[in-house]
């Protein structure tokens, strides 16, 4: 994703280096962070031996338009990751502020932990596993959460041969609690999701050179039982460096209505 | 060591075989609310849209819950989520027994909010008026049977959970 410096990322013994910078990104990025999750792998991911920890800022704007309620949403999220070796972990949480039906409010998000692994690792093609538990800090009387701790375990690979990279992931998310006493329905209205679903992630990308990058994207999940399928589709432009990375990105949606329109522009910051 | 003797298996099985029975034939074979609230049989009818339910719901709830209202006046309440109507009850009366009713399973008071508008459609401007208990109560007894009685209009259930159309 922020493979973008083209000339390092072509350096011999050096094509994913600055996948990092896209494992972060990914990570920071907010409405995404949930469902990016799987991201990480799709991405550039790349085997270091030091201990490597990055911040990240990304904020997010969007539209939406359900069955229930018309409104909008901002949100802002500070992201923390650290890698090292095959492993990785990070975590997330976005501050909203939604507007529903004429009622204007701010709040926390969910919360976002997760842990990662290259299981597969050649020239080309990168390979691995994820889990991310959401934990309920936001609240979903305010449709600000989904009111459950989700464990969304993954799979994901990527391919790379420069200029282009695509990546996929697929995975299963489940809310922690009793499926057959309640069921919400896609849920809530910021980054909404099924109670259990099958999620998917797909990208790709190509390096323009000079540090920058363009990419599409394609997102979702298909609900496991009752719930709805949402999916949505964007294009992405990158630039940096190995070390501050950025990125713009916008995303309509396509089925399920998670959101009419929406931007997100991140960048992250690796030590 | 007890010795349980067939006899007093039989007439245990017996009482059971009662009181499912009773239980059975108090809820008219209807199901019970979200609160597990069940409407007597036969229906008492001492609690109807025009005598409790029209006034609860202006009372509490219509100023944000109303077809009379846009989606920005709403204050945040759900589209299709109108209880100035009979007919707009209906369509989730387990959605507000869920969020406003009292029960042998739960008091819920969720709902009304904590802020509320003056007037329908406006500021929320002053703090919302609480239904007692007593009246939550009748709120779930009063949809328990309402929903089981003849009406001439058709409901479509929107919310998960509320099935019934008639």
């Amino acid at each position: 994703m922020h493979d973008v410096h083209q000339r390092e990322a072509v350096a011999a013994g050096r094509p994913w280096r600055l996948a990092r910078a896209a494992l972060v990104a990914v990570l920071a990025v907010p409405a995404s962070a949930v469902s990016a999750d799987h991201d990480m792998a799709m991405h550039d991911h790349q085997h270091v031996d030091a201990h490597e920890l990055a911040v990240g800022l990304a904020v997010e704007a969007a539209s939406y338009d359900t069955e229930f309620y018309v409104g909008s949403y901002q949100g802002v999220t500070p992201s923390l990751t650290w890698m090292h070796g095959r492993f990785g972990a990070s975590t997330a949480i976005t501050l909203y502020h939604l507007t529903q039906n004429g009622l204007s409010r701010y709040g926390l998000g969910d919360t976002m932990l997760g842990g990662h692994a290259i299981v597969l690792e050649r020239d080309a093609i990168r390979a691995g596993l994820a889990i991310h538990i959401m934990l309920p800090t936001g609240s979903s009387l305010d449709n600000l959460g989904m009111g459950h701790t989700m464990a969304m375990p993954s799979l994901w690979a990527s391919w790379r041969v420069s200029p282009w990279t695509v990546a996929a992931s697929a995975g299963y998310s489940r809310a922690l609690a009793d499926l057959g006493g309640h069921n919400h329905g896609l849920a809530p209205l910021v980054d909404p999701m099924n109670m259990q679903e099958l999620a998917f992630r797909a990208a790709a990308d190509v390096d323009l050179g000079h540090g920058m990058q363009l990419g599409g994207r394609a997102q979702g999940g298909v609900p496991i039982g009752t719930g709805s399928t949402h999916v949505f589709g964007g294009g992405r432009f990158a630039w940096g460096t190995p070390r501050v990375s950025t990125g713009v990105e916008l995303q309509v949606g396509v089925a399920g209505d998670p959101f009419t329109v929406r931007g997100v522009l991140d960048t992250a910051l690796r030590f | 060591m007890h010795s349980v003797s067939l006899g007093r298996v039989l007439r245990a099985g017996r009482c059971l075989c009662l009181v499912l029975g009773l239980a059975a034939c108090a809820s008219n074979g209807a199901p019970a609310t979200p609160t597990r609230t069940v409407c007597p049989d036969p229906d008492p009818g001492t609690l109807t849209w025009d005598n409790f339910g029209m006034q609860f719901m202006a009372d509490y709830c219509t100023s944000c819950h109303s077809s009379t209202l846009s989606h920005s006046q709403r204050n945040g309440a759900p589209l299709y989520h109108d209880y100035d109507t009979l007919l707009g009850v209906l369509e989730i009366p387990d959605h507000i027994d869920q969020y406003a009713g009292s029960g042998p399973a739960a008091t819920n008071t969720l709902m009304p909010p904590s802020r509320c508008p003056s007037v329908p459609g406006g500021a929320l401007d002053r703090d919302c008026p609480e239904p007692s208990v007593s009246q939550r109560a009748d709120l779930s007894l009063w949809i328990a049977c309402e929903r089981n009685r003849p009406h001439t209009f058709v409901t479509s259930a929107r919310v998960p959970g509320d099935s019934l159309a008639r």
